[in-house]
Formats: structure tokens, C-alpha cells, sequence
């Protein structure tokens, strides 16, 4: 009898349980990021189940190095989240792939006329001009430069885009900051990030496309004769030239050369997120500067990791609800700010004085109107980021230029082959 | 209990008359499927069918995850590009470099320590735990450890080396160096993995007969000569043993990799697995990386077979 009763209750207990679990829509959202972005998503899903309580959100960390082998994994184990974040240049590889909805009809209307122009250009699909991912932000890299040393060598500090050092003026600064007491080397530009990072192809692909080629030939989507072109074997050996000069900080040494004790690093090619740990440590001694140009153009990175809805969920409504719930989220907003983050919505952009004129990012967000340029949007993107990473690799170790640079391009056109030129992208419908 | 009632059904089975003798086999015959099945079920389930199943995605472009594009079978175009890939063979001499260089610094300091531990020092238990101890630390651990320790130029290991000599030494690039990655690699997996071949050999030394050292004692044989002639013969299968999982192990090479270098600096440390693993989850090409897999597990069979014929008369 005492059993039966337990049994029963327990029963109940689970029926119970299982009930009010149901009643929730939960949504699903993987990202990744620093432990205080983690942070920040948490609380902010705390926010928006307290306004919504018939709403859980669930977040999937899974770490900035591996992210896309773990989405890899989640799409095989057919466990997709529903709301998923992802570095932009990807974007055209998901879609194709068939993981991500169009997500206009499930955000708000007021984030979406919010929009920047380069953030709206980040999120949507080539193919059929969709929105496809939106996000608070965008992204630059600028050179960051030690007020002192500069001042030692007697440099011209540009202060737009448009007075940009050439590449003589660039090298010869190089050159005559090598000499100065203190520098141990000229530059930093971040190798410490590793040599499997995204950044790679996110802040060195410029410098080719300054110098007047590119990673891949954007009309035909071919690499062979574009990547092994002459100006961009010219620029890579010009940037394993810096390397074997001594003149570039090495992998091993770290990435905080530039404001660690003694400022061993004179310039430093960085993302806009360095700018509030290396004024935090150097105050007013941080110059911020546009890109050099290296050919006849300028030219900058951008793309940042932006929020998507994938054709998984069952909920798009809901999952679109929290993204325009975050993007206009007050405290998320202070967060990203205490990050120097680049803003992508407009009324974020007025609330950033960093980015505004006179303010010491504003060299970079001039930048995304005037040198800017997109990491190529081809599904083939991850077969040509990660070729060309093991190409820089072999460079900056005195490896042949060419050759390393045209092992890239047959890999990346090889790739293309395999997947039969990513119908539609290579012209057929 | 489950094996009380098979003991008694067994029993049962046996006290019928020998008339009975077919059912009987019978009925023996299902015991033994029904004992061997669990094992059998689940030795093909996560271990032949896929291998089978790797063998099959060999030989197509199988994608890693589903892509508008079609699967097709492709024969041997998979192996003929790893073949022809560069990258590949330095991958397998990388590895071969690490085997030979390994096998000689770990398993030798496997054998020294334990052979110390093996003496009756004070608080030997203490001091066997002690040593063994990176070997039951994680190898993710290890290398983030000692990632600091090789940091260049300020690391410890640069400032001690400094130090020994005066200045004379230069801060070396441990793991930036294509002369040095792999060199560095070899030291840390050596240190975090002998404790394993250690145990291997101090089991091996305590199987050696004390009788034979107190003959050897008794003929007047010195330290030296008991460790040549009685020590070294009866450690003979220990040690081929001990050379055996090393040189597997060696040849599986990735995680140290996978953290510290991820294959650079230069591919100097490109290993095999590293490569698969590379190809199958960044460049999504499952086809081409199950090529790989079945072409790692060739190699690593035909070498065990061929340590197994020469050192057949050691008979392990």
C-alpha cells in the first residue's frame, strides 16, 4: 500500500515536471566569446525570461577556436540551436548549406531600419539579396601606435583615412623604430593569436587587397592567378621581409606586447577590441591610425560574429524576439561600450562617443564607409581562409612565397571543383 | 546472480542421459552465443562496422555535414590525392621523427626510474606515486603548463638555460622554431606519458626471480654483470612490449599538436592525425580524412606486425 502511494505520487510528481517543462518554449542560442561576453549573455537571458516567463533560454558556449567544428558536430547530431552566432564570412557557406533562415519577417522593424550599411552588408546573401543575420556590431582593424616612440622618430601621425602612411613611409618608420631604445620589436600583428585563427585571413587579406589583388577573383571565383598574382607575392614578401628583419613580434611571445611592462612593441596592427585594453594600460600614450596603404586603394577588414536563425527552429518567432530584445538591450549595449565595440546599429553608433568625430576610434569607423572590404561571400570560404592561413604560416617561416602561395590558390580551387563550383555561385541556377 | 542461474542451468542441462546428447549440444551451443553475444554485438557495432563504414566513406566525397551538392563515389581519387598531397608526407615523417625521438627519451627514462624505484630506498611507494603522477594528469593540462614554461623569450626554460651558461645561450623559440617545435613536443609528451611504460617495467623487474640474482650473487658476478646477465634478458618481452604501445602511441600524435602548434610552425609539426582531423572537420571533407584514417591504420598494422616478426625470438 506505502508503495503504491509512492509510486503514484511519484508518477504525479514526473507528470508534473514534464508539464511545466512544456509550457516553456525553449530556445536554444550557441555562441562564444571571452568569458565576460559569456557573462553578459547570461544575464541578458535572465532579462528577457523575467519579461517573458513563458520563454527559457538555453546557451550553448562553445569555444572561439573550435566554433565551427562544434557547429559541424551539432549539425550532425541533428541538435542545431535555434538561434546561432557566426563570424560573417561564413555566412554564405551556412546559407548555401541550407542552416540559416531569412530573419526580416522575425525582427523587429525598428532594429532592422537601425541598421548600418556594412552591418547590413555582413548579414545578407548574395545570391538572393536575403538578411540572413544581424548584429550590435561590425569590426575594423586600425594601427595603433606608442605616442612616445612615434614622437621619438619624428613620424607624421595621419588623422584620416585619407592621409594614410604609404608603404615607403610605413617601412621607413619600421626601419627607424628598430633603432629606438626600448623597441624590441617595430610591430605587433598578433601572430600570438596563433597560427589556426581567423584573424589571419581577417587583418592581413587587406594589406594584399591594398597592394591591388585579393585572396580569390570575386567575378570568376577562381584563386589560381589571383592569390599567386605578382602583387600579392610582392606583398607577402614584403610582410616576410618585416619577419625576418626581427621586425614583427614573434608567435610565441604573446599578444600584449604593446602595453606590457617596458612597451616592447612600438605599433601594433590590431582589431578595435585591443583599443580598451591597450588604453586601459597606456592612456593617452595610444595613437590610433588607419590601415597604411600599400598600393594605389587603402583597405580594411570588417565582418564581426553576428546573430543567425536557424531553418532548425521551431520557434523563429520567439528566437527573432530575443535577438531585437538583446540588440536593444540597455546593459548589453554598456557591455559591448567597455569592449571599445564597433557599433553596427546606428542608434548605437550615437551612443558611442568613441567612435564619433573626435573620438579615438573615429579613424575606424571612417574606415567601413571608405576602405573597407569584405572577406570573399562564397561558400567556399572556410577552404580559402583555411589555405591561406597555412600559406602565412609558411611565409612568416622563410618558406617560398610563391610557392606557398600558390599551393593555397590550387587548394582553394580545388575545393571549389569538389563541390562542383557551389551551384549557383559559379553562374549556373 | 545472473551467474548462479547460468551455473545452474548449465547443470541442469548436464543431468539428462547421454541419449539426450544432440539437445544437450544444443542447448550448449545457445549458452555460448548468448555469453559470446554481448561482446560480439558490441565489438561490431562501435568497432568493425566502422571501420567497414570508413573504408566505404574512403572511396567517396562524403561530406562532413549534408550539402546541396550530391555524394559520389569517387575509387581511389581520395588516395591518389593524399598521395600526391606535399603535406601529407611531411605529416608522415613529422611523425616518424617524433617515433624515433621518443621512443629513446621516454621509454629510457621509463626504465631508469623504474629501476630506481625498484631499489629499496625509503619511502619508495611515496616516490612511485610521485613520478607517476603526470602520467594521470591530463594532457590538455600539460600542455598549457608547459606552454608558459617554453614561452619565448622570458619563459623559465629560456631563463634557466640563460642562466647555466652565463648568457652564453640565446632565448630559443621553443615552439616558433622549425628547427626546435617538434624537438619541444618530444620533450613535454615524454614527460607526461613514461610513467605508464614505468609502471610496465617495474612489474617487469619484480617478475624477475630473486633466486637468479642470489645464483649470479653466489658465482661471484658484480652490479654491473647481475644487470647485464640477468636483468636485461628477463626484461626481454617487457621491453618489446614497452617498444610496441610507444611506437602506436607515437604515431597517433595529435592532441600536444592540436594545442600547442596546430602544425606550425612551417608544418613542422604537422602530424598524421592532426592532418585528418584538419581535413575532416576545417575543410569538411569526410571522404578525403576517412582516406587518411584507413591509410594511418594500414601503416600502424604494418609496422606492429613487423616489430612482432623481428623480434619474434624474444616472444612476447
Amino acid at each position: 500500500m506505502g508503495k503504491r502511494l509512492l509510486l503514484a505520487s511519484s508518477v504525479a510528481a514526473i507528470l508534473a515536471f514534464s508539464a511545466s517543462a512544456e509550457a516553456k518554449t525553449v530556445i536554444k542560442m550557441m555562441h562564444q566569446g571571452d568569458p565576460g561576453w559569456v557573462a553578459a549573455y547570461g544575464d541578458l537571458a535572465k532579462r528577457f525570461e523575467a519579461e517573458n516567463p513563458d520563454v527559457d533560454i538555453e546557451l550553448i558556449y562553445a569555444p572561439h577556436d573550435a566554433y565551427n567544428e562544434k557547429f559541424s558536430a551539432a549539425v550532425m547530431a541533428k541538435q542545431l540551436p535555434d538561434i546561432m552566432e557566426l563570424d560573417a564570412p561564413f555566412l554564405a557557406n551556412y546559407v548555401w548549406s541550407g542552416y540559416l533562415a531569412p530573419i526580416k519577417d522575425v525582427i523587429d522593424a525598428d532594429v532592422l531600419s537601425d541598421m548600418t550599411e556594412s552591418n547590413i552588408a555582413q548579414g545578407t546573401y548574395a545570391i538572393d539579396k536575403q538578411l540572413y543575420a544581424i548584429g550590435l556590431t561590425d569590426s575594423s582593424v586600425v594601427l595603433y601606435g606608442n605616442r612616445k616612440y612615434l614622437e621619438k622618430i619624428g613620424a607624421r601621425i595621419p588623422k584620416s583615412v585619407d592621409d594614410a602612411w604609404t608603404r615607403e613611409e610605413f617601412e621607413a618608420n619600421l626601419e627607424k623604430l628598430s633603432k629606438v631604445e626600448g623597441v624590441k620589436w617595430p610591430i605587433d600583428t598578433f601572430r600570438g593569436y596563433g597560427i589556426k585563427t581567423e584573424w589571419i585571413t581577417y587583418a592581413y587579406s587587406p594589406i594584399l587587397q591594398s597592394a591591388g589583388c585579393d585572396l580569390i577573383d570575386r567575378k570568376s571565383w577562381k584563386s589560381e592567378g589571383m592569390l599567386d598574382s605578382q602583387p600579392c607575392v610582392d606583398a607577402m614578401t614584403m610582410m616576410q621581409n618585416w619577419v625576418n628583419k626581427g621586425w614583427v613580434v614573434p608567435q610565441s611571445s604573446g599578444t600584449n606586447q604593446f602595453y606590457a611592462e617596458g612597451h616592447p612593441a612600438a605599433l601594433a596592427l590590431g582589431g578595435h577590441w585591443f583599443y580598451a585594453e591597450a588604453a586601459a594600460a597606456m592612456k593617452d600614450d595610444v595613437v590610433v591610425m588607419p590601415l597604411p596603404k600599400f598600393g594605389a586603394k587603402g583597405a580594411s577588414p570588417d565582418g564581426t560574429w553576428i546573430w543567425g536563425i536557424t531553418t532548425a527552429s521551431k520557434h523563429p518567432d520567439i528566437a527573432g524576439k530575443f535577438v531585437s530584445f538583446m540588440l536593444k538591450d540597455k546593459a548589453y549595449r554598456d557591455y559591448a561600450k567597455s569592449q571599445s565595440a564597433y557599433p553596427g546599429l546606428k542608434s548605437f553608433a550615437a551612443e558611442s562617443p568613441l567612435y564619433a568625430p573626435g573620438g579615438a576610434l573615429a579613424v575606424a569607423f571612417e574606415q567601413a564607409s571608405k576602405t573597407a572590404v569584405p572577406r570573399p561571400p562564397h561558400p567556399a570560404y572556410p577552404a580559402i581562409t583555411a589555405a591561406y592561413m597555412q600559406a602565412v604560416d609558411k611565409i612568416f617561416n622563410k618558406g617560398d612565397v610563391k610557392q606557398a602561395l600558390s599551393d593555397a590558390a590550387q587548394k582553394i580551387d580545388e575545393d571549389i571543383a569538389d563541390n562542383d563550383g557551389y551551384p549557383p555561385f559559379n553562374g549556373e541556377q | 546472480m545472473s551467474m548462479s542461474s547460468a551455473g545452474a542451468a548449465a547443470t541442469a542441462a548436464q543431468r539428462p542421459a547421454p541419449r539426450k546428447g544432440a539437445r544437450r549440444d544444443r542447448i550448449r551451443l545457445f549458452q555460448e552465443m548468448g555469453m559470446l553475444a554481448p561482446a560480439v554485438i558490441l565489438m561490431t557495432v562501435f568497432l568493425i562496422a566502422p571501420f567497414i563504414l570508413s573504408f566505404w566513406t574512403a572511396m567517396t566525397n562524403q561530406p562532413l555535414v549534408p550539402r546541396p551538392t550530391p555524394v559520389r563515389f569517387v575509387g581511389l581519387a581520395n588516395f591518389i590525392r593524399i598521395f600526391n598531397d606535399p603535406l601529407f608526407w611531411t605529416a608522415l615523417w613529422n611523425v616518424t621523427r617524433f617515433t624515433i625521438w621518443i621512443i629513446p627519451v621516454q621509454c629510457g627514462l621509463a626504465f631508469l626510474t623504474a629501476l630506481l624505484l625498484h631499489q629499496k630506498i625509503p619511502f619508495r611507494n611515496l616516490f612511485r606515486g610521485l613520478f607517476f603522477l603526470p602520467a594521470i594528469t591530463s594532457m590538455v593540462v600539460v600542455c598549457v603548463i608547459w606552454a608558459t614554461l617554453f614561452q619565448y623569450p622570458t619563459g623559465p626554460f629560456n631563463q634557466i638555460l640563460g642562466f647555466l651558461s652565463f648568457g652564453m645561450i640565446q632565448p630559443i623559440d621553443w615552439l616558433g622554431d622549425p628547427n626546435w617545435a617538434m624537438f619541444s613536443i618530444v620533450l613535454l609528451s615524454a614527460w607526461q606519458a613514461y610513467g605508464f611504460q614505468m609502471i610496465i617495467y617495474l612489474a617487469g623487474l619484480q617478475g624477475i626471480s630473486e633466486e637468479l640474482y642470489d645464483a649470479a650473487r653466489i658465482d661471484g658476478a658484480n652490479a654491473l654483470q647481475r644487470f647485464w646477465n640477468v636483468t636485461m634478458p628477463g626484461l626481454r618481452p617487457t621491453h618489446v612490449f614497452v617498444l610496441v604501445i610507444t611506437t602506436i602511441q607515437a604515431f597517433k600524435l595529435y592532441t600536444q599538436v592540436a594545442i600547442l602548434t596546430q602544425g606550425g610552425p612551417k608544418n613542422s609539426t604537422e602530424t598524421v592525425v592532426h592532418y585528418m582531423v584538419r581535413i575532416g572537420y576545417e575543410e569538411q571533407k569526410l571522404g578525403y580524412a576517412s582516406a587518411v584514417s584507413v591509410i594511418l591504420f594500414l601503416i600502424v598494422l604494418v609496422i606492429a606486425l613487423l616489430q612482432r616478426f623481428l623480434l619474434r625470438r624474444y616472444d612476447v
